[in-house]
């Protein structure tokens, strides 16, 4: 009846038409006269919209242009309104206040002066694309090839409707035959009558020799050695739409090779897991919810496991627990629905590592908060604010204590970043503005002054920067000027990736579903901005290295600072001594690590170099 | 006359009720009427109040609600046979009640009115519905589209003898002065004998603008056969096809006599349903076209056949960058050339083939060439301008049709700026421009057999034309609204022409007569296409369906549903099996025609007996291949079967 409503009798009410009476310089527009008109003319509007609607329809098109409305115009022998020319869609803007609503279209005031300044430069229209022509083969003999030109053979809204909902697959068996499989439609028709008698088999478990094939290279080269066949592998695995009949298998490797490879403490192997995760999140024709029970295991234990690598105090497994924190609060914001509650089992798992906070293991305890952090900032208002202070007293002990490992101190220092860096802008929203140290050294303590540094410095800084400062890392970092370690160097070492990769070719987001096929030949596309996130093996040990040398300045200013220089000194020395056993000779740091990148990671020696030049 | 008749009395009456005797007598006397007695005429009070009525306004815009409230009301309470015929009235009745009202500035009466019953009518209505009640004022009438239709129109409605005297008897009883005066005036009800029809039955034909088709319309015999082939001889043909062959290719000269013949021996049968071959001139064939001919059979015998089994291959050409600006794109009948229209006024031209697109020489060096060579039609080209895409430029709006001649020299496309330009694809040039059409040129074809073509335009009229005359031949007129697509039948005697007004018509030619009326669409038409034996005419459109009609008597045999947008393109296989349907839901679906049209078959049809419509789609449907968020704008089968679609690339 709604729908009715609005049907019939709507017209513009008696104030537009006066407004606009107003707005040509007729004041005093009387009531009647403004009623009559308001009523006459939405009808001479709806008249040209219906009219408009044949333009748009012979146009072959489902949305109206300001073209349709210019033509409608025409045939009813008025003058066009000529100069509205929108390419797309332009949206309505709302805006409510002194009991009015409005909607409006937002224009902006373009200054001319402006435009011809900077004549020929970077803010000059773009001449629009050329028309191009592009074949391919919708389907063979019958048989839709998926290929990325073609949809995914199953969507990702059927993908989404069966994991909810398993007998849909039954119910609507016609459905599918238009789409399914290799057979035709013909012979499934034929199969119904038999398949009501017995129905079994579900899903279909064969996979074909070329998809196990596929699944073959794919798997090797994503655990492989090759760095440049592994971004090919992943790249395939986020963007390519047919994958979706090998999803149980992909993900029960992933499973298996964590599980396995958690023992064996081997760390590349498992960010190498991770980033085929990453993969697999990205790609837009795959529902992954009926894999998460192996997925998210997987990536929970990457972030909280004790142990990742073969030497804590050097390894950078820290990466890999940022990287999968990232993947798990992704994982939550896509598929946590009422019903499956992904997103409070999450964070149960991990509050419940910090309430245990004493008997959890450092490296642990970092993985679980930084899961939390991962997670937004209500998740940190709600669960890591309370914490902090049981946490910081326990780090203190590992800082200032006496006669503990480099690995607990490391780790200690890694979480006061860690919880500096991530609920510095939550406090700076939850406490008002004067900040004393001393309270804050009361609410959180030990770590109370670093936030309240932090904390100070987030709102002195303008307003744009802060509210970004949460989704990228990068710009608080620096910003803070705190003693985080590696980040921003990770940043720089992928851009010089990429420039050193002269043969790729860089596209970005949306255009590449457009051009992306016209390379199908090399097949070669990196995505800056994913790279740019992922930690590659290089990236690690360009942090590690650098990690270490702020380590030692860190020391240095400790030493400073709490006068205690025999304790570093022999620190110094305990770390000099496992890098003697590890391989090298050298005493400092920064020289040690050198050789250790040949013996991990085996990049292109370019990757190599750069990272010791920025060293 | 009967009408004519009623006046008067009510006339006369009038002028003995206020005691005009003298005028009376003149009266009298003036329409010859001394004979009849006034009281003869007071027995039908009701009648003469009503015909009065259809001048004056009515007095009591109350009394409409009350009327079509009890009019609903029988039409719920009848038996279950009649009731859904009966229910047909109901849409007419409320539509002219409204008017009525609105033309007796009763606006609020109507929109009331409009608002407590108009829910409740079907769902195929609502769409003029909503269009009909934004007229509100007597003065918006004049002018509009769908009021001027139903108030010069009367709405047809077909019933059986009882539903009709049922309907005849409960009005005499109630005696609506309102209801009566509309049914006669706006209403015409061609009966019929035999059983009512059912829902289903209703439901299928009706949701035209100004309602079925009446019996009558679809009497005329219609020539739906094809023409015998015309008489190539074989013999030198093939001789000169051989040289050709080893001219140009050369590679494989061998082993096509015995494929060949059968085809051949196949097309001389000529069939009862054809017209004769003198009935509609058609140009004569000249030495390219019987080469083309025997190319295009040649290509045929290595064509696929199609079916259920052998699902054809689809090669889906895909325009990029140009979303929404894409307006048609045809291809030509040998699948080497694509047009392509936008809504900048420009037309492109591309090259399928790896040969490209030239122009011809100009004057001088055309003069040196060899008028008896072999290939100088290759030599008339100018090597050095070959492209792969041509533009075309001299419309001033969209571009909304395109066609290729039969012989591909030439092009038509017709656009928003009312006129059909032809040009040259030799000299890539604008040949003529047929300025006939008032008004946006909504489709234009050639014939398939070139010379002829016709066009439909927003004026409501299709026009028939030749190439060689800037007026058309005929102007087929008889739609209410938008004449939105046409299509020439195979034999070229006959166009099709599909309406904003939801009515398919076929007209014929020769001699420009509406000789089908084809109701059942429940929005504006946007595809039509032939199957290729002739028969039968499928149409698609903003309903979302694609209907199959029987043209030998104009029946609706399948409604076939399943897309969810516009369907904008329809294409048969070359042999007839398969009918494809593209739509902007950035689907493409196969239909198995040789199934629906075995089952059709086997029913006994005749003029008056309607077949059951088939609306199990899903028994029909073979395949739907969904593009990759691509709206399908054409779609064609070349000459061996392959299936080509062209479409607009979208990006999210």
């Amino acid at each position: 009846m709604s729908e009715n409503e609005s049907m019939y009798g709507t017209t513009l009410s008696q104030e537009s038409i006066k407004v606009i009476a107003e707005s040509i310089g007729v004041g005093n527009f009387p009531d009647e006269a403004a009623k009559d008109l308001a009523e006459d003319v939405s009808y001479r509007l709806k008249e040209i919209v219906q009219d408009a609607a044949k333009f748009m329809r012979h146009g072959k098109r489902q949305r109206m242009t300001a073209h349709d409305i210019d033509h409608a115009l025409k045939i009813k022998n008025i003058e066009p309104t000529y100069g509205f020319i929108a390419k797309d869609h332009i949206p309505f803007r709302f805006a409510s206040g002194g009991g009015r609503e409005l909607h409006f279209v937002e224009e902006k005031e373009i200054d001319l002066n402006e435009i011809v300044a900077t004549a020929g430069g970077q803010s000059w229209p773009k001449l629009p694309l050329e028309i191009t022509l592009r074949a391919h083969w919708l389907c063979i003999d019958g048989v839709q090839p998926t290929i990325p030109e073609n949809p995914p053979p199953v969507s990702k809204d059927a993908q989404k409707l069966e994991s909810v909902d398993p007998t849909i697959k039954l119910s609507s068996k016609n459905q599918n035959i238009g789409i399914g499989k290799p057979g035709g439609g013909g012979k499934s028709q034929k199969l119904r009558n038999i398949e009501t008698v017995h129905v079994k088999q579900l899903a279909t478990h064969e996979l074909s020799v070329e998809q196990q094939l596929y699944y073959k290279e794919i798997t090797e080269a994503c655990v492989g050695s090759d760095e440049a066949r592994r971004a090919e592998a992943l790249q395939s695995l986020s963007a390519d739409p047919g994958l979706h009949e090998m999803l149980a298998r992909m993900c029960t490797f992933i499973a298996e090779g964590v599980r396995v490879n958690v023992v064996q403490n081997h760390l590349a192997l498992l960010i190498y897991l991770m980033r085929m995760v990453k993969a697999l999140l990205d790609n837009p024709s795959l529902y992954l919810e009926k894999y998460l029970h192996e997925l998210i295991p997987s990536v929970a234990t990457c972030i909280v496991s004790r142990q990742l690598c073969m030497r804590p105090e050097v390894d950078n497994h820290w990466a890999l627990r940022d990287f999968a924190s990232r993947l798990m609060a992704q994982i939550c914001k896509n598929f946590n629905t009422s019903t499956n509650n992904v997103q409070t089992r999450v964070t149960r798992m991990f509050s419940q590592a910090l309430a245990k906070n004493y008997q959890t293991p450092l490296a642990s305890l970092y993985g679980a908060i930084e899961g939390l952090c991962e997670l937004g900032p209500e998740v940190i208002k709600a669960l890591v604010v309370s914490k902090i202070k049981s946490i910081s007293e326990r780090i203190e002990s590992c800082i200032e204590g006496q006669g503990l490992s480099s690995v607990d101190k490391n780790g200690a220092g890694h979480i006061k970043t860690l919880l500096v860096k991530s609920v510095a802008p939550v406090l700076k929203t939850i406490r008002s503005p004067p900040d004393y140290v001393d309270e804050y050294k009361q609410d959180y303590g030990y770590i109370g002054p670093a936030l309240c540094a932090a904390v100070v410095k987030a709102r002195t800084q303008p307003a744009a920067l802060t509210t970004t400062a949460t989704t990228t890392a990068l710009t608080t970092n620096q910003q803070q000027g705190s003693n985080c370690t590696g980040k921003t160097l990770v940043q720089t070492v992928s851009s010089s990736n990429t420039g050193q990769q002269p043969g790729r070719t860089f596209m970005l987001g949306t255009s590449r579903n457009t051009t992306g096929s016209s390379a199908t030949g090399g097949q070669k596309f990196v995505i800056l901005q994913s790279r740019s996130q992922t930690p590659t093996i290089s990236n690690i040990n360009t942090t590690i290295n650098t990690g270490s040398m702020q380590q030692q300045q860190q020391q240095q200013q400790t030493q400073t600072q709490t006068q205690q220089p025999q304790q570093q000194q022999q620190q110094q020395q305990q770390q000099v001594k496992l890098a003697q056993t590890n391989v090298a000779q050298q005493k400092t740091h920064v020289q040690s690590s050198t050789p250790k990148l040949v013996v991990v990671c085996m990049a292109a020696s370019s990757h190599t170099n750069t990272s010791v030049t920025q060293v | 006359m009967d009408t004519d008749k009623n006046t008067m009395l009510a006339v006369l009456q009038l002028l003995k009720k206020y005691n005009f005797k003298g005028t009376e007598e003149l009266f009298r006397k003036e329409a010859n009427l001394t004979d009849i007695s006034i009281d003869d005429s007071q027995q039908s009070d009701s009648d003469v109040t009503s015909v009065l009525s259809a001048y004056k306004s009515e007095g009591d815009p109350a009394q409409y609600e009350k009327a079509y409230s009890e009019l609903k009301k029988f039409v719920e309470g009848a038996l279950d046979i009649y009731k859904h015929e009966l229910g047909t009235i109901l849409y007419p009745v409320l539509v002219h009640m409204y008017l009525e009202l609105v033309y007796n500035n009763h606006s609020q009466e109507a929109k009331q009115l409009m608002e407590k019953f108009s829910g409740n009518l079907e769902e195929y209505y609502q769409d003029d519905l909503k269009r009909l009640s934004n007229v509100t004022k007597r003065e918006q009438m004049a002018g509009n589209e769908l009021t001027d239709t139903f108030k010069s129109n009367q709405f047809i409605i077909r019933m059986s003898r009882d539903t009709l005297s049922i309907l005849k008897r409960h009005l005499q009883e109630k005696k609506y002065s309102v209801l009566l005066n509309i049914i006669q005036e706006h209403l015409y009800f061609d009966m019929y004998e035999g059983v009512a029809r059912n829902k289903q039955q209703i439901e299928a034909t009706s949701g035209a603008m100004v309602g079925e088709a009446t019996r009558q319309d679809n009497k005329v015999k219609v020539y739906y056969g094809l023409l015998k082939e015309p008489d190539i001889q074989m013999e030198p043909n093939k001789e000169e096809e051989d040289d050709k062959e080893g001219g140009t290719d050369g590679d494989k000269p061998k082993k096509k006599k015995a494929k060949k013949d059968p085809l051949f021996s196949k097309k001389t049968k000529s069939d009862p349903n054809a017209p004769a071959v003198g009935r509609m001139p058609l140009p004569n064939l000249k030495d390219a076209d019987k080469m083309e001919k025997i190319k295009a059979l040649r290509e045929a015998s290595k064509r696929v056949v199609l079916g259920p089994d052998t699902l054809p291959s689809i090669c889906f050409y895909t325009m990029l960058n140009t979303v929404y600006t894409i307006t048609a794109a045809e291809i030509a009948e040998d699948s080497s050339l694509l047009a392509t229209g936008f809504s900048d006024s420009t037309i492109k031209v591309w090259s399928l083939i790896p040969q490209k697109l030239r122009l011809m020489k100009t004057g001088e060096p055309l003069q040196d060439i060899n008028r008896e060579a072999e290939d100088v039609l290759v030599r008339m080209m100018d090597e050095r301008t070959s492209e792969t895409t041509k533009n075309l430029y001299g419309h001033s709006g969209p571009i909304y049709s395109l066609s290729f001649s039969p012989d591909r020299n030439l092009l038509l496309s017709s656009s928003e700026d009312t006129t059909i330009r032809l040009w040259s694809l030799h000299t890539w040039t604008c040949v003529v421009c047929y300025k006939g059409h008032l008004f946006p040129v909504w489709c234009v074809r050639f014939s398939p057999h070139g010379y002829y073509f016709s066009s439909a335009s927003n004026d409501k009229t299709a026009r028939l034309w030749t190439t060689d005359s800037h007026q058309p031949l005929r102007i087929f007129s008889g739609h209410y609204s938008d004449v939105d697509v046409i299509q020439f039948h195979p034999n070229s005697n006959y166009v099709a022409s599909g309406s904003s007004d939801m009515t398919v018509r076929l007209w014929d030619c020769v001699t420009g007569n509406q000789v089908r009326l084809m109701t059942g669409h429940k929005g504006p038409i946007f595809s039509l296409a032939f199957s290729t034996e002739g028969r039968f005419l499928a149409s698609a459109g903003a309903d979302h369906r694609v209907l199959v009609w029987d043209l030998a008597h104009g029946h609706l045999v399948a409604a076939l549903s399943g897309h969810t947008a516009n369907i904008h393109c329809l294409s048969f296989s070359r042999d007839g099996n398969i009918l494809v349907s593209g739509s902007l839901d950035c689907t493409l679906k196969l239909w198995d025609f040789i199934k629906l049209a075995e089952e059709m078959s086997l029913e006994d049809v005749n003029v008056s007996h309607n077949p059951d419509v088939k609306t199990n789609s899903e028994s029909y449907l073979l395949r739907t291949f969904p593009t990759k968020n691509t709206s399908v704008v054409t779609l064609h089968f070349s000459r061996r079967n392959l299936l080509l679609g062209i479409g607009m690339f979208e990006s999210t």
